[in-house]
């Protein structure tokens, strides 16, 4: 037997390939992931280790008492402490805070403040200069060279900084450095001091670290022991080594997120290739009935039957898989160059790396899916009787829907929608958001169950037009299209599930741009917005007082906040300036009570707070009547709002926040962008923000996120597709005689290849079409359940154009087993049973 | 080679040669026939097994391409024309029954009548049409699908389909090899009045003497040579004749 089937495999070698592709494309991509997140953590894990290897042992402040507002801070009396310890050789105090470059307009650079860090000098200096010299003197900084790029600084150049009270301090810059795998410095960007200009630009009380190298001879482990009791109680003392291996480690958290969230899509795929797998094996099955038939007439039990088809499959996942580790290898390899080429902070100059459990991972997941997608067929195959070797031709598999499918496939279809409707009912939030997904899951099944029934009428109307528009080819494709309505179901629930996601996301996203841009329109009509890059820096009253002087703004509000603590929890408190034109719209109780000794809380707090309209919360020592719940997304002040005279009565030391101003009608963009930066030149700190632009930037992060989605679901399309391919490439085969009996008719080489496009074309529509349906439908609950008052927006060309390249993929899918069906002999095609 | 062609003549085979392979594999299936098949005639071609009457029909219909030699279809001489330009020669002048699946399991008996005719965009001849239909006597079945069909049933479909573009020639490669006895007089009893009644010209391979007789001519081929013939013949000449050839 196993040789029989191994010859069998070795016989369709193209069919192998073809099938195999779906599985190694699933298995790359999960390899993939692996490979490149393997390769970052190790290349992570070296860089560390690499620094560490400069610090003999590390003080830091103990992370228990840290409080998570105030950095920990270790003191120039700790420094002095640890520089008296017997066998310290150098120690070095670490600061790092805030430093608000400004950019050359005058204004701070950038929308979060640069930080700012000392540069120690000596060994212990981890800072990597790449261009110039360190900072040596009190007038001389570095700055990292992605800022210096940005806001076009050279070696050289004068650069102004803020310190912590906002003075304006002249710096010579002397060098540029690498941030390097620093997430936090290459976010914000960074400049570099001596020890004491960094404490006091920063206006650090301490350091955040401080390094120890340690004298000739003098073991880490014995210098940590030593340090540790110099110190006492209160402080975290590690060797280099601990350093390096708990900083690998808090950054293996962060990419084992990235690596959920890539194999969510690998799961996806692999289940679309599961669908694929499934289905062609169906098909062979069907196919080499007469062979199976043989077999048992010869003496094989059904027990060998069924073992040498799930041996072709085991071989199968084996070769796919192999191949999928080496295309998941290249993928890891390609993401990574990717990476490195947009200046991601991720270190470069690593080797790839493939680990056992990559591959052990890999293999098994590959053999176990392919296996598992083959046992139905398998099972099939025991079932024909050995008298089918002598009928003459196996006959047309006729479907019929069985009356337990329908009523299975009801149940799921009427309990899909039931939770559905439970989860769209309820009140926004996450309960909701999984009650539809899990809906939305068991819709799906009995969409699974009856799909072979749904294909029959989808393939009339969708082929409605191709069979008037293109004659006989036309017409025989869509016949062909629902001949066998099983084996079209599956062919197109494979692409259905890819489509499904792609429309649900986009969906999402559309009514989540449409409800947000909606909302600020109607409650929150703001054209500028002024600001702060640091959370705790504030403007000036005058500021707003200037600008409500000029005749060109309709309104102008400002908004303080602080934070203090209610119930025992920290919570925003704030408040914004009344104005006539500036109404906050109520989600519940109303704003018309809204007056001294009243509060009005957003959603989202007044859960967490537990408080409804009507209770009162006790804030600062007074208490205050909530009178109404506002929306989360379109308030000045997330949290709770207080009247402007209750606030200032309890936080009198609460500056302005932001001030929001609204344009009057007709004044030109220029004029009041203009007024509002006069306005404003004063004070280096404060930012203006277009609210167009900001939405804008809003806007492309939203679609970044679609995009990437969409790609990565493209992975599952793809392999939906090969299956497409593979289904018709051995529907060809099955219709040999038929293809070569219409060219005896007269059917041109260009028409038979015509018809099997179009056969691929309606399949690839009918597959898109369920999946928009569903995409649309689920898409829509998933946003009901997301906040109160949804604008739902269908992204209407985006979806027409996922049908579209549906149907077109599935023509190029058919590419290939039309050009074989065109090319076969009419005379051998007709003498072939 | 100056050759007039016959007009009474719709095809017509000069010199065919046709090799499969190549060196010692080479098998010389067709060795130089010479050939007419005359317009309103019922033509049968007997031989044993392996003789080449299969590969003369395939080549003769345009449906294989052949070594050496030319054959006429009425006035054109389709051993020059490429795969676009036989393909519409068929549609237009060539008709078809094959021995098994000789009609298309998706559409009904009435539809693959009219296949050809759609195929090639024209319009049936209405009377036409219900003569042949009237002919095969299929009325009330037009609507069913082949697999509703007897085995009888399936062919003289078939053979309607051929009839319906009135083709220069109909070739039918072995058209009762898989009909019980009663089924193949059925449709030979077709095959015969349709050129009486249509004047339609058919050539057809059979192995068996009884379908043969039916024929108004008989040719005989041998390992690839055209050996003899016989002219109104009788399942017993025809059985004779092939004894003879086999000894």
């Amino acid at each position: 037997m196993f040789r029989t089937t191994l010859a069998g495999l070795l016989a369709h070698k193209l069919r192998l390939l073809l099938t195999s592709l779906a599985i190694t494309l699933g298995v790359g991509f999960i390899a993939g992931t692996f490979v490149l997140t393997d390769t970052i953590d190790a290349a992570f894990a070296q860089k560390f280790t690499a620094d560490a290897a400069k610090i003999s042992v590390a003080v830091l402040p103990d992370g228990d008492k840290a409080d998570r507002r105030q950095d920990p801070i270790l003191t120039t009396g700790d420094l002095a402490k640890v520089r008296g310890v017997r066998g310290v050789a150098d120690a070095q105090g670490i600061v790092q805070g805030t430093a608000p470059l400004l950019g050359k307009n005058g204004k701070v650079a950038g929308s979060r403040a640069t930080a700012g860090i000392s540069v120690p000098e000596g060994a212990l200096n981890r800072t990597v200069i790449t261009e110039g010299s360190s900072p040596a003197a009190a007038t001389e900084a570095v700055l990292d060279k992605d800022t210096a790029k940005t806001r076009e600084f050279a070696v050289g150049d004068t650069i102004t900084v803020l310190d912590a009270k906002q003075v304006k301090h002249q710096f010579t810059l002397v060098g540029l450095f690498d941030v390097g795998v620093n997430q936090e410095l290459s976010f914000t960007g960074a400049v570099g001091f001596t020890a004491d200009t960094a404490r006091q630009m920063t206006g650090a009380k301490g350091f955040r670290e401080i390094d120890v190298r340690g004298g000739d001879g003098v073991s880490p482990e014995g210098l940590r022991a030593s340090v540790a009791a110099a110190l006492g109680s209160g402080y975290t003392v590690k060797t280099g080594t601990q350093l390096a291996d708990d900083l690998a480690a808090a950054n293996n958290m962060d990419t084992a997120f990235i690596r959920m969230g890539l194999l969510l899509f690998g799961v996806i795929a692999m289940l679309v290739a599961a669908l694929v797998i499934y289905n062609t094996f169906n098909i062979l099955v069907a196919q080499r009935a007469r062979e199976m038939a043989l077999l048992r007439c010869i003496g094989a039990t059904k027990k060998q039957v069924f073992g040498s088809i799930l041996l072709e499959s085991v071989v199968v996942g084996v070769l796919s898989s192999v191949l999928g580790l080496l295309i998941g290898l290249g993928l890891g390899a390609g993401a990574l160059a990717v990476l490195g080429a947009v200046d991601a902070p991720i270190p470069t100059g690593v080797g790839v790396s493939l680990s056992t459990r990559t591959i052990v991972v890999g293999l098994v997941i590959g053999i176990i899916v392919t296996v598992a997608a083959a046992l139905l067929p398998a099972r099939a195959a025991t079932r024909v009787a050995p008298i089918a070797a002598l009928r003459a031709q196996v006959e047309e598999s006729t479907f019929r829907a069985g009356m337990l499918r329908i009523v299975f496939g009801a149940l799921f279809l009427l309990a899909g929608t039931g939770i559905t409707a439970l989860g769209v009912s309820k009140d926004p939030g996450q309960d909701a958001l999984l009650a539809v997904m899990a809906g939305g899951c068991v819709f799906f099944l009995g969409v699974l169950i009856l799909a072979p029934l749904i294909v029959k009428p989808l393939s009339a109307f969708v082929g409605w037009l191709p069979a008037r528009l293109f004659g006989v080819p036309g017409k025989l494709a869509v016949d062909n299209s629902r001949r066998n309505p099983k084996r079209a179901a599956t062919t197109t629930v494979a692409l259905t599930i890819g489509v499904t996601l792609m429309t649900l996301i986009s969906v999402v996203t559309t009514t989540t741009r449409a409800t947000v841009s909606e909302q600020l329109d109607a409650q929150f009509p703001v054209d500028y917005m002024i600001g702060t890059q640091q959370h705790d820096a504030t403007i000036p009253r005058t500021v707003a007082a200037d600008l409500r002087s000029k005749p060109e703004f309709g309104s102008v509000v400002a908004v303080r906040e602080t934070q203090t603590r209610i119930k025992g929890q920290s919570v925003n408190v704030g408040t914004f300036t009344v104005d006539p034109e500036f109404k906050v719209a109520p989600v519940t109780g109303s704003m018309q009570d809204f007056g001294p000794g009243t509060a009005a809380v957003t959603s989202w707090t007044a859960k967490e707070l537990g408080v409804a309209v009507g209770d009162t919360l006790e804030a600062a020592g007074k208490g205050y009547r909530v009178v109404a719940l506002l929306s989360d997304q379109a308030t000045p002040v997330y949290g709770v709002s207080l009247t402007e005279q209750d606030f200032d009565a309890a936080f009198p030391e609460a500056m302005d926040r932001s001030v929001l101003i609204k344009v009057k009608d007709g004044v030109a963009a220029e004029t009041s962008r203009r007024i509002v930066e006069a306005a404003t030149e004063p004070y280096p700190a404060v930012l203006v923000e277009s609210v167009t632009e900001t939405r804008g930037a809003f806007d492309e992060a939203l679609d970044m996120i679609t995009m990437i989605i969409t790609g990565l679901l493209g992975l599952a399309v793809l392999i939906s597709l090969l299956g497409i391919a593979n289904t018709l490439s051995l529907s060809v085969h099955e219709r040999t005689r038929e293809s070569a009996l219409l060219r005896a008719l007269g059917l041109t080489r260009p028409q038979l290849r015509r018809m099997l496009s179009i056969e691929a074309f309606v399949l690839g529509l009918i597959g898109a079409l369920v999946g928009v349906a569903l995409g649309a439908t689920f898409g829509w609950a998933a946003t009901q359940t997301m906040v109160n008052d949804v604008v739902f927006r269908a992204p209407v060309l985006q979806i027409l154009g996922f049908v579209a390249l549906s149907g077109v993929a599935g023509v190029v899918a058919a590419l290939l087993p039309a050009r074989r069906a065109a090319k076969a002999s009419i005379v051998g095609s007709l003498a072939s049973s | 080679m100056t050759m007039t062609t016959d007009v009474r003549q719709a095809v017509t085979a000069r010199g065919l040669k046709k090799v499969y392979g190549q060196g010692d594999a080479a098998v010389h299936a067709l060795r130089g026939i010479e050939v007419g098949f005359a317009t309103g005639a019922f033509t049968a071609i007997m031989g044993p097994s392996g003789s080449g009457k299969s590969t003369l029909m395939h080549c003769l219909a345009g449906l294989d391409t052949v070594s050496a030699g030319e054959i006429h279809i009425g006035d054109v001489e389709i051993t020059k024309l490429n795969d676009k330009q036989l393909t519409l020669l068929r549609r237009e002048r060539i008709g078809f029954v094959f021995q098994a699946f000789n009609l298309l399991p998706t559409l009904t008996a009435e539809q693959n009548i009219r296949l050809p005719l759609e195929i090639a965009g024209r319009q049936a001849d209405q009377v036409l049409f219900d003569r042949v239909i009237e002919t095969v006597g299929l009325g009330e079945r037009l609507g069913h699908r082949p697999t509703q069909l007897s085995g009888g049933q399936q062919q003289r479909v078939a053979v309607a389909r051929a009839l319906i573009s009135k083709p220069q020639v109909i070739f039918a490669d072995e058209p009762t090899g898989n009909l019980d006895s009663r089924s193949g007089a059925e449709v030979l009893a077709f095959l015969r009045r349709s050129v009486r009644e249509l004047n339609q010209t058919i050539v057809m391979v059979t192995h068996d003497p009884v379908a043969a007789s039916y024929a108004d001519r008989v040719i005989f081929l041998r390992d690839g040579l055209l050996v003899t013939e016989l002219f109104e013949p009788t399942a017993q000449t025809v059985l004779d004749t092939l004894m003879k050839l086999e000894a």
